[in-house]
């Protein structure tokens, strides 16, 4: 008789747990630990775990100021970007279709070599590195975002700006079919294409840095896919996002902004908590997540880089 | 009665989404959405008795109005206490400044006054002295749209659904006082 012999240590077929139940089984754990906690810490630990896997390589931050990070989630699921809508939480569901790729840039205006470069050419053309940053919205509310990205000054030297080039200009996306404010016929947020503007030593310095990741992983659109500025100094609405034009120019350009609203929002909007915004005191903030507020820095804690390309400035009237 | 109970527990919905999605689910900004949701509430609420009585002569909701007011104030207290005790941080030096300094606030202060009135004088010892007075609603009307579209950063078209209500509000009554329209 042909049969295979079990030997005394195999455990009979039916004491082996499900391997799809194996697989699970951090999970079912930490979902019963969490459950024992409070059904608001399953959620907690829910929405702070999910991180897409990185799919960048760069250099990682240190993060010596031990900055606490807002969540992927957080930072992927409030955000203001009018052309998909003015409502902070419909723009993640509403941007998922948005296509990101092919994305050309054209770099031109008072420079020696004007381009035009695809997104994938200029990802390759500088080194990526992590920012972790905090982030200050002009409405009150803040986070603290680890950005992947460049810094903006290695693509200004790249394409050498003449002597008489004195701001930057940049424009986002104008494209009805993909972004729905933009398509509105009427009851629009803004005038579009959405264009944001610095002073050459504004776009020169170290902290200017053109994010095309977060968390390791390239931009979600709706965080300004593919390419974006962040200005951690400035109010949020500066770091404008999903950028197509970069125009080096002779006078100062105005910003959507400023444009919309001139007496609330200016050509700097430096962050400052001693120069409030008309409607709301900007002396202290909401950080995502929090029931309460924290103070507002000064340059929101860039000082000691920034503060020197001001001086002599009346920051209450250049707000 | 049994009417009344079912009215409030639909008129304390907004309470209880509110607390769900503050302490069961995530919210990214909770000052900010307390706001919303009870400002967004207590509006609409100053609209509906408004409304009830504007059209009491068609629809006789009147028995109902009392109620759906004070909730109205109830919202607005909420919304008060967000401000005073949250966004504040029970700074009463720095809310008493604010107010005076930003129009936006105190739009929303004097409109509270007015609810409080309303709401104090609404008890049925005292609300035949003092109902001719709350005709004042319909400063409330206009000082909390006001208030409410100031809040944004730009109009979207929520708001502008809030002001539309509010004109035809605003119309209406202009109407029916100038016995143009009979209703």
């Amino acid at each position: 008789m042909n049969y295979i012999k079990s030997k005394d240590w195999e455990l009979p077929e039916n004491f082996v747990t499900d391997e799809r139940l194996f697989n699970e089984r951090r999970k079912f754990l930490k979902l019963g630990a969490a459950l024992a906690v409070s059904t608001a810490g399953v959620m907690d630990l829910a929405a702070k775990e999910f991180v897409p896997s990185p799919n960048l390589e760069y250099l990682k931050e240190p993060n010596l100021q031990k900055l606490t990070l807002n969540s992927y989630e957080q930072i992927s699921s409030y955000n203001n970007f009018y052309e998909f809508s003015t409502n902070k939480k419909d723009v993640k569901p509403l941007a998922q279709n948005f296509k990101s790729a092919p994305w050309r840039i054209t770099i031109d205006g008072l420079v020696e070599r004007p381009i035009q470069i695809d997104m994938e050419k200029l990802m390759k053309k500088f080194p990526l590195e992590e920012r972790i940053y905090r982030f200050r919205c002009v409405e009150g509310w803040s986070m603290v975002v680890p950005w992947v990205g460049f810094e903006l000054s290695h693509l200004i030297k790249h394409v050498k700006p003449l002597s008489g080039a004195k701001y930057v200009r940049f424009v986002t996306l104008y494209d009805p079919e993909q972004f729905p404010d933009q398509k509105r016929s009427s009851f629009v947020a803004l005038e579009y294409p959405y264009i944001e503007a610095l002073r050459m030593d504004e776009a020169m310095n170290p902290l200017a840095f053109m994010a095309t990741g977060l968390y390791g992983h390239t931009l979600p659109p709706q965080n300004g896919a593919p390419i974006r500025l962040t200005l951690p100094w400035k109010y949020g609405f500066k770091s404008i996002k999903s950028i197509v034009r970069i125009t080096f120019t002779d006078s100062q350009p105005l910003n959507t902004w400023q444009k919309m609203a001139p007496k609330e929002y200016g050509f700097y909007a430096n962050v400052n908590p001693h120069v409030d915004h008309p409607r709301w005191s900007q002396a202290r903030e909401r950080v995502l997540g929090k029931f309460l507020k924290q103070n507002t820095l000064m340059f929101n804690g860039y000082e000691n880089d920034v503060a020197h390309m001001y001086k002599g400035m009346d920051l209450r009237k250049l707000f | 009665m049994n009417k009344q109970l079912y009215l409030v527990l639909v008129l304390l919905l907004p309470l209880v989404y509110l607390l769900y999605m503050l302490f069961v689910t995530e919210v990214e900004d909770p000052i900010k959405y307390i706001y919303s949701i009870t400002g967004a509430t207590a509006l609409t609420l100053l609209y509906l008795t408004t409304s009830i009585s504007m059209l009491k002569r068609a629809v006789n909701f009147i028995k109902y109005r009392r109620t759906v007011g004070w909730f109205s104030f109830f919202y607005a207290c909420l919304h008060m206490l967000n401000f005073v005790i949250l966004d504040m941080e029970l700074d009463l030096a720095l809310a008493i400044e604010e107010t005076l300094e930003k129009p936006f606030i105190y739009l929303g202060n004097i409109a509270f006054l007015i609810l409080l009135f309303m709401a104090i004088t609404s008890q049925k010892s005292l609300f035949s002295k003092f109902y001719k007075y709350h005709k004042v609603i319909y400063v409330a009307i206009l000082l909390t749209s006001i208030h409410f579209v100031m809040a944004q950063k730009a109009l979207s078209v929520d708001q502008w659904i809030y002001l539309l209500i509010m004109g035809i509000i605003v119309i209406f009554k202009f109407l029916q006082r100038s016995k143009i329209l009979n209703i």
